[in-house]
């Protein structure tokens, strides 16, 4: 037996998730460091580059069906709102309109965990859907949009979170504003406040801010026969299948998910879109394709975002620097429907503090829906944890770092697990090292105009991904290798990880693989592509499926050759026998072989018990802050993780920084606004939704801590796409402070604020 | 009056009597099915839609960047369009290999819109120097990768380049393979072309008169692919820029890139190429105009705040005749303009200032690069003897219109440069303006952010005689 069933439970972007599904029992030891490794671990050119520099990728919004019809959804320019009258007449009229759904003659699917239906009569944002247009053109559907008369009753709305949490007349579900409230308790906070030296109480807060990936949310759809096929800019083609059957009320094996290039998701594109449902329920009655593309300001209401965050914190601490005490109370709006606005993990894991004290609040506000953003929780998290831990380093006149390192755990403080692998103390250093921390000098030490500061910053996140999740790899009768995965590649570089991994064991150049990912028809199941769990989830997988073809080679060779399986050597995709005088390679055994291909399935492994896996990791920031103008210019970030193995250093690199740069935006210039007064969003576009340019961005270096993680898997890989992100803002907020003496408690910290906080707040 | 619009697309001739105000990138890819050219924002902020605009003048072709997005195809017309599929031959171009080489491609969606900027940036720099080349990228958004992958794929890129070309660019870029061959042939296409050119709809009084259109097709391109349009046309041989007497004289469809790169401002006004790297990005210079600033009439518009500054004075057409009036008096309120419908601007004039004047920009946004300040100020002034002969003061962001300063500039006006006498101007300043709270900052913040420009101003030109800590 080389497999078996299990139950595992796997922390996804902050919630868990129960699986059952098979994992390989195959014990392929631990590659050992990478330098011992041919092709892991280097820098290796991403096998889909050309198509991407030649603009012959195609994406999702670049497919086109024959005789397909494009879709508009109606949104509400209220932020609340009941329909009282539906016109469709002169839109029906318009030559080139196909057909119309409203709630009056779309069933009840229902949508947002059952608090609402895909069309229904009462909206709740600006942007809320209310009639979907299918047209000959998009020109038309949008003609059409405005030629659909709707009578609203407005009703009154709510969109600051402090005031919704409170609000008794205004609710935006007539349950109420506030999203299932959790506590958390560790030891006993009276007892942690009475030994400490000093207390300490601060409040932090963050905006919501938008994913904006380049690529709009789009789906193409059509029915074959009884199948439906969809073609999705998704991050998760098995859940989408899922949902997307749960929806409609079919079998998840009559629904065919389809993705091959895509342009960015950082979360968004995990859930399953309303154009992708609506697309399907016109197709099927008007027996056509059906293409919906979101314009980047429905992409900007619509799609979710990060929550904002109000953290109010009290913290005791001993003279010497332990931390004895924290309490926490946040909350942070998920928009008109039920998600989790939480972030206390951050404040739950990343030290050794006895007594623990956490109440968390989800809070309704009239606006678009919260959605995973890269690093849900922690981003937020962080940000007020670690500007607490600088405050109470600078109680002890302590370097920031000293005060970190006292507080540091050797065990996961919630489950009392050791970690497989915690290496964050060698990445303070590193980091540290990188950036010149031994200049680094208390708060407010300068008075020049132009201010130079340096701050640091923590991170943990989970990222040991898990099964089950499956790769299949393929050898032809001509030896063509291809290898299906029903994992995606969002730009990461999944393609060229699992043609590495496969190389690396078959010992043949990385050009000899196929590889298939992103449909649910052609590929066997993997996991999202969120969490940081595609490498560390799929890499084991293909790793496996490869040694199975090796064993499988050497089997088939033993027998062309008349001798013992355990006398055959493999090497470089030729099998020898025991003397040497027979050689045949893996071209040639696939000739040989009667089944005219050898599909052969490989799996993940089951993760280990008893231990705590996560990723760790710091950053430290340098910045320059004009303090005539408000100005922060980040002059330089440094970093260093324990993320496991790294497979590619070319595609990690551009991961980390990719996560530092969009830290940047959180931290200096991202941030959704709403007029309070109209209850609609300011920033639809990216000329007022600002994210960071070419000129923004700082010298960046990285060095990575650790080599692999001996316990989780055959390739002892963990994630990277969220750590990245994690601790870049607070970092550049400890750095501002040190600049300035003077601290920014909310994000972003733009030119205002810290012109407010010099100039008018002292 | 032809109203065919004829252009070659990559190297095929195109013909088509659709509507001149759809935008070519639309057209493109809906169309021409060339869907290399991605649309992120359709307004211009992301770069994703970015093509090459190839325009004839004299035996050679100007390449510039723009935005597909904005980009009415009826000023198209008789010029040269190249998306990524135009550029991709046989071989792959030594920007392709760099962003292979070092990674600089992650999803992949921004890449073709890097790919053309940068090549838009070989054929018309001459200044091979990496900042220039990270410059010329600016208007092209990644959110994958950190950007950082990118610039060492344009530090690679550099190295293919020799910055000496014998003779014809477009030929030596043919021989290192960053153009493909058919480049060779369309000034001789192009001239074919440019006798049956499209000429616009026979329209006596356009609903829109089109000049780079930038802003126009952000605000309201839905509603021009409804309504007559027309363009200013191509200033024939007259200079867009000349000098006559103590003035420079600027056709108002200059753009801002023409600006930035004319010798004649650079030498009269050498402070300005710095300064407006400011002003959008590239690709969004390489079409906006000094005209279309004006008339936009933003209250923060960085051209306008600069040309107050410098004394601008405005020359209208209408049936043979012109009206001169100065910048200073044409933003009545806001967006409403001494300006009659059927009256278009058709030159500005700036008096060349003195050797010793000085002049400086001072502009705070959120973001410092592509974005529109929260205010902006300009000044220009003159100093003999550490006396105030000459001065203007403009400022943006803090009324409804476009602002001198006057009462702030006659304060100061032959008084001595002093922290005293500046001091005593911000308050004067202060209450010359009245902003309103935005998305772009408070009321207070923007008083408070006018009276640190001011003291940028100061700091800047004369830091020997003010006191910074003095002051703020």
């Amino acid at each position: 037996m080389t497999r078996k069933l299990i139950k595992s439970v796997i922390n996804i972007e902050n919630k868990e998730h129960e699986f059952i599904g098979e994992v390989s029992l195959l014990e392929q030891e631990t590659w050992g460091k990478n330098d011992t490794l041919k092709i892991i671990g280097k820098e290796i050119s991403r096998i889909d580059a050309v198509d991407k520099i030649s603009g012959t990728a195609s994406y999702t919004s670049d497919i086109n069906l024959p005789g397909q019809l494009y879709g508009k959804f109606l949104r509400s320019p209220y932020p609340s709102a009941k329909i009282l009258k539906i016109d469709l007449s002169k839109a029906n009229a318009l030559k080139g309109v196909k057909h119309i759904l409203t709630y009056e003659n779309t069933a009840k699917y229902k949508w947002y965990y059952e608090t609402s239906f895909l069309l229904d009569p009462i909206v709740r944002y600006e942007g809320d859907e209310v009639a979907f247009v299918a047209a000959e053109s998009e020109e038309i559907a949008e003609e059409a949009l405005k030629l659909i008369s709707i009578e609203y009753a407005k009703l009154p709305f709510v969109v600051d979170t402090e005031k919704a949490s409170t609000e008794k007349n205004i609710k935006v579900h007539n349950w109420g504003n506030i999203v299932e409230p959790s506590e958390y308790k560790r030891g006993n906070i009276e007892t942690g406040f009475a030994d400490a030296d000093f207390t300490i109480e601060d409040e932090f807060r963050t905006s919501v801010v938008l994913h904006n990936p380049t690529e709009p949310h789009c789906s193409v759809v059509n029915w074959d026969n009884d199948e439906l096929v969809i073609y999705d800019s998704t991050q998760a083609v098995y859940q989408i299948r899922e949902l997307a059957a749960n929806a409609l009320g079919i079998e998840q094996e009559k629904v065919r998910v389809i993705k091959k290039y895509m342009g960015g998701g950082f979360g968004s594109k995990l859930d399953l879109g309303k154009y992708t449902i609506a697309a399907a329920i016109v197709s099927r009655e008007l027996k056509k394709p059906v293409k919906v593309v979101m314009d980047r300001k429905e992409q900007n209401l619509c799609v979710g975002n990060r929550p904002d965050s109000i953290q109010k914190f009290k913290v005791g601490i001993k003279k010497e620097g332990l931390l004895t005490a924290l309490q926490l109370n946040s909350m942070g709006t998920v928009g008109a429907f039920p998600e989790g606005a939480g972030l206390s993990w951050p404040a739950k894991t990343m030290y050794k503090c006895p007594n623990l004290l956490v109440n968390e609040k989800s809070i309704l506000t009239n606006a678009g829906a919260a959605r995973a953003f890269r690093a849900p929780g922690h981003v937020q998290g962080i940000f007020g944890l670690e500007s607490l831990m600088d405050e109470c380093a600078a109680k002890l006149n302590m370097n920031p770092l000293e005060f970190r390192l006292k507080n540091y755990t050797e065990v996961d403080p919630v489950s009392n697990q050791p970690y497989t692998s915690k290496k964050l103390k060698e990445a303070y250093k590193k980091a540290a090292d990188l950036i010149g921390w031994e200049d680094w000098k208390a708060a407010g030490s300068s008075k020049s105009v132009n201010r130079i500061g340096l701050g640091m910053a923590s991170q943990i996140w989970w990222g040991g991904g898990g099964p089950p999740a499956h790769a299949n790899i393929k050898l032809d009768k001509k030896g063509n290798i291809t290898i299906y995965s029903g994992t995606q590649d969002l730009g990461t570089g999944t393609y060229t990880f699992i043609a590495m991994v496969a190389s690396e064991v078959l010992q043949i150049p990385i050009e000899r693989f196929n590889v298939v990912i992103g449909d649910t028809k052609l590929c066997p199941y993997a996991p999202v592509s969120g969490g940081s769990m595609t490498a560390p989830s799929v890499s084991p997988a293909v790793r496996d499926a490869a040694e199975r073809l090796k064993e499988k080679l050497m089997d088939t060779a033993a027998i062309l050759f008349d001798e013992e399986k355990n006398s055959i050597k493999y090497s470089n995709g030729f099998c020898v026998n025991s003397d040497g005088s027979k050689k045949v390679s893996l071209s040639e055994i696939a000739g040989h072989l009667n089944e005219q291909d050898l599909l052969i399935k490989g799996s993940r492994n089951e993760n280990p018990k008893g231990y705590a896996i996560n990723t760790f990791g710091a950053q430290f920031a340098k910045v320059e802050v004009d303090t005539l103008t408000g100005k922060v210019t980040v002059l330089k970030i440094s970093a260093s993780y324990d993320i496991g193995r790294v497979l590619n250093k070319l595609t990690l690199d551009n991961q980390i920084r990719g996560g530092i740069i969009m830290g940047l935006g959180y931290a200096l210039m991202e941030e959704r606004i709403i007029d309070e007064n109209f209850g609609k969003v300011l920033t639809t576009n990216l000329h007022t939704y600002k994210i960071p340019t070419m000129m923004d961005i700082p010298e960046i270096v990285i060095e990575i801590a650790s080599d692999y993680d001996p316990m989780i898997s055959n390739t002892g890989v963990k994630g990277v796409g969220e750590p990245a992100i994690i601790p870049t803002a607070a970092a550049i907020a400890n750095a501002v402070n040190n600049a300035l003496g003077v601290r920014i408690k909310s994000l972003p910290i733009t030119p205002d604020k810290v012109l407010i906080a010099l100039y008018v707040s002292k | 009056m032809k109203t065919t619009i004829k252009f070659i697309c990559n190297d095929r001739v195109i013909s088509t009597n659709i509507h001149p105000a759809v935008s070519l990138l639309d057209f493109i890819r809906k169309q021409e099915h060339l869907t290399g050219t991605k649309e992120g924002c359709r307004e211009g902020d992301c770069g994703a839609c970015t093509v090459l605009l190839g325009e004839l003048k004299g035996n050679e072709v100007i390449y510039k960047n723009v935005n597909s997005c904005l980009l009415p195809i009826g000023d198209v017309a008789g010029k040269h369009v190249v998306t990524i599929e135009g550029l991709n031959s046989d071989v792959l171009s030594p920007i392709q290999e760099s962003f292979i080489s070092e990674t600089a491609t992650q999803c992949g969606f921004c890449t073709p819109g890097f790919i053309v900027s940068l090549t838009s940036f070989v054929l018309n720099t001459n200044h091979f120097t990496f900042d220039s080349a990270v410059e010329s990228i600016a208007g092209n958004i990644c959110r994958c990768t950190g950007h950082i992958s990118i610039k060492r794929a344009v530090s690679k890129m550099l190295t293919f380049i020799d910055p000496v070309f014998n003779g014809n660019r477009i030929e030596d870029l043919i021989n290192k393979n960053f153009l493909p061959k058919y480049f060779l042939e369309i000034p001789v296409k192009l001239k074919g072309l440019s006798s049956e050119t499209y000429e616009g709809k026979a329209v006596n009084s356009p609903e829109f008169v089109i000049s780079g259109g930038t802003d126009l097709f952000v605000q309201k391109w839905e509603e021009l692919i409804k309504t007559e349009v027309s363009f200013i046309p191509p200033s024939g041989d007259k200079e867009k820029i000349r000098v006559s007497g103590n003035f420079v004289i600027i056709k108002a469809n200059t753009t801002i890139t023409e600006f930035k790169e004319s010798e004649i401002i650079n030498k009269h006004f050498p402070a300005l190429n710095e300064k407006l790297k400011l002003f959008g990005s590239l690709p969004i210079r390489n079409r906006a105009t000094l005209g279309g600033n004006i008339i936009n009439a933003s209250p923060i518009g960085d051209m306008v705040n600069i040309l107050l500054a410098l004394d601008t004075k405005m020359y209208f057409i209408k049936d043979n005749g012109v009206r001169e009036l100065p910048l200073n008096k044409f933003y009545l309120a806001y967006k409403t303009l001494d300006k009659q419908k059927d009256e278009i601007l058709d030159e500005i004039s700036i008096p060349i200032p003195a050797e010793d004047c000085l002049f400086n920009y001072e502009k705070v946004s959120k973001r410092t690069y592509l974005d529109i300040a929260s205010v902006n100020s300009s000044i220009l002034l003159a100093v003999h003897n550490g006396i105030i002969n000459k001065i203007n003061i403009s400022a943006g962001g803090i009324a409804p219109v476009p602002k001198l300063l006057a009462q702030t500039g006659e304060f100061l006006l032959f008084k001595k440069i002093s922290t005293d006498n500046v001091s005593e101007a911000i308050k004067i300043a202060m209450q010359e303006i009245n902003p309103i709270s935005d998305a772009r900052g408070s009321a207070d913040y923007k008083k408070l952010l006018l009276k640190q420009l001011i003291i940028a101003h100061f700091v800047t030109l004369f830091p020997d005689f003010v006191s910074i800590e003095e002051l703020v």
